[in-house]
């Protein structure tokens, strides 16, 4: 392998007087799906949001494919249609049905013919087992079924990489499964993702790394088995531990 | 599955509070006299602008008064015989005998009336089209822009339109270049003063309009906008794309308040010796002294317009309903 997808190369980031991400460096390869764990506040969303920059950076640098994405001259467009992103409250657009939202970006992003992208926007919902909602506007669809469409929106674009920022965890609890159900499928197609989630069903069944994030910075990496059963840092034992906690008491 | 029934359910209760509340488009009897007022216009403006009167002399009525003179006379007739209980009937008579003296001076109004429409349409439609970037360059401009943007919507909202109607007209040469211009003032094309009080009410209208579009752009929640550059799309076609078809949905019941009072405001294009509605209304008044019959007629008329617009409105809002968004779906 030559460079990796993407890298983050010690990234900075305040928020005025706060510091989001300080000195974060990472890479992950074409086909990796890595899960970014982390109390809130840690800065989880921050990092992914600089990915697609949503959120700019202070310093350091982002390289995806090799080239660096956070040069003022990059062009923020071209970088996000490489670069797909699945919202934790969904955002969809709410004027356009769900076909219409898969659609969307393949019309007037890519430039598709309306019959084409259509053609296109069925298979992605499809994919994410919608088929049958294609003509229903988001305020008609579940929670679980809004975020079905969002990644279907995400994949139509045929990204170089998702995002997903935290996807299950506005979702009633018996919601999230379908959600959980789609994105391992996605794993298993190969897709390269970057996952914020807590879902340690996912995690420890689909990623192929994990990554503690706490305070900004990231206090460990490394595969599932050992970051869960055999964690170095105190800081990641004892995040582990008090999920687990809650876990058992919900 | 359990929650997609409870929404699905909440969205068809929003549906059923907002048919409760629109009202006017329920009522057949509304709808059928808006028919009959609009058929009415378009007859008479055909024989009068197209047709050259060929189906009745210009300014002369399609309706007879003399069967209704007579129906309001047999009806003073009929209570003065009934002594006391005669009352109602002499209200009827006054009633009748109103529209009696009503018609022959229809014609003319309608003649007015035809600008006041045509004056009301094409301030909003005029006014909508600055008023759209105008409200975007609120919401979304650099400092400069949003506060020119600010400075114009102050303006023309801080100074009475009567003002800037008699800038624009005395104190301004628009309404020489105007009048430099073929076919005004010729056929059913408007003379100068028109085209002015035009020009007046765009720019006045766009001040309004855009604060309504632009509280109901602020309206539309920021995810849209983030979740529209993120699959690539530039901001101003996020904006295009996805903020504005939200946002002017939201906009449409304060954007139906604009177009009401613009109907009524036209009334002040009367002191520019624009021959509106009102302006109509004073002269033939001035010259027969009926002023009581000739405005309460005007405002009968204005009532009319108001009507259809509302209607008209109602029935746009319903066809771009799309559930869970704007009336519906607060």
């Amino acid at each position: 392998m030559s460079d990796p997808l993407l890298r983050l190369d010690d990234v900075y980031k305040s928020y005025g007087d706060e510091r989001v991400l300080s000195g974060v460096s990472f890479e992950m390869d074409t086909g990796d799906v890595d899960v970014v764990i982390g109390p809130s506040g840690s800065g989880k969303s921050t990092m992914l949001r600089c990915v697609n920059r949503l959120t700019e950076i202070d310093s350091g640098a982002i390289y995806l494919d090799g080239e660096c994405v956070t040069d003022a001259d990059t062009d923020v467009n071209e970088l996000r249609k490489q670069v797909g992103m699945v919202f934790q409250d969904f955002n969809l657009f709410a004027h356009l049905t769900a076909l219409g939202n898969v659609t969307l970006g393949l019309r007037k992003v890519r430039g598709m013919e309306k019959s084409a992208a259509r053609e296109k926007g069925y298979e992605h919902l499809e994919q994410v087992g919608l088929l049958d909602q294609a003509d229903s506007y988001p305020a008609e669809l579940s929670g679980g079924q809004k975020q079905r469409v969002g990644i279907a929106q995400a994949l139509a674009m045929d990204p170089e990489l998702l995002l997903f920022d935290e996807p299950t965890s506005a979702l009633d609890p018996e919601l999230v499964g379908e959600v959980v159900d789609v994105m391992r499928d996605l794993a298993a197609e190969g897709i390269t993702m970057l996952v914020v989630s807590h879902e340690m069903g996912f995690a420890r069944s689909a990623a192929s790394d994990i990554v503690f994030l706490d305070g900004g910075e990231i206090v460990e990496h490394g595969p599932p088995e050992q970051l869960f059963e055999n964690p170095r840092a105190d800081r990641t034992r004892e995040f582990l531990g008090r999920l687990r906690t809650e876990h058992e008491e919900g | 599955m359990g929650a997609e029934t409870q929404e699905s359910a909440s969205a068809a209760d929003g549906r059923s509070v907002r048919a409760r509340a629109t009202g006017l488009t329920d009522q057949p009897l509304t709808a059928f006299a808006v028919a009959v007022f609009w058929a009415w216009l378009v007859v008479r403006w055909t024989n009068d602008f197209l047709l050259g009167g060929s189906l009745a002399p210009r300014g002369t009525s399609f309706f007879p008064t003399a069967p209704i003179e007579f129906a309001a006379t047999t009806l003073s007739g009929v209570a003065a015989d009934l002594g006391v209980f005669g009352l109602p009937f002499q209200w009827l008579a006054g009633l009748v005998g109103f529209v009696a003296a009503s018609i022959p001076y229809l014609p003319e109004l309608a003649t007015g009336v035809w600008a006041t429409v045509l004056l009301t349409v094409a301030g909003i439609a005029f006014g909508f089209v600055i008023a759209v970037p105008l409200s975007i360059a609120r919401v979304y401009g650099g400092s400069v822009t949003r506060s020119l943007a600010l400075g114009y919507t102050e303006l023309f909202r801080g100074t009475p339109l009567l003002a800037q109607l008699f800038v624009l007209y005395f104190a301004t040469p628009l309404s020489i270049y105007i009048r430099e211009l073929p076919a005004v003032g010729t056929g059913f094309v408007p003379a100068q003063a028109f085209w002015v009080a035009v020009v007046a009410f765009t720019l006045n209208s766009a001040a309004y309009q855009s604060e309504y579009i632009r509280s109901a752009l602020n309206s539309v929640p920021e995810g849209q906008l983030t979740a529209a550059r993120s699959i690539g799309l530039s901001k101003v076609e996020g904006i295009r794309y996805v903020v504005l078809p939200q946002g002017l949905r939201y906009a449409i019941p304060g954007w139906s308040n604009e177009l009401v009072y613009l109907i009524k405001y036209s009334s002040l294009a009367s002191f520019i010796t624009v021959r509106e509605l009102f302006e109509q209304a004073d002269a033939i008044a001035s010259e027969t002294y009926r002023y009581t019959e000739l405005f309460v007629l005007a405002g009968l008329l204005y009532l009319a317009l108001v009507v259809s617009a509302s209607l008209l409105m109602d029935a746009v809002e319903r066809y771009v309903a799309i559930p869970g968004l704007g009336a519906s779906g607060r």
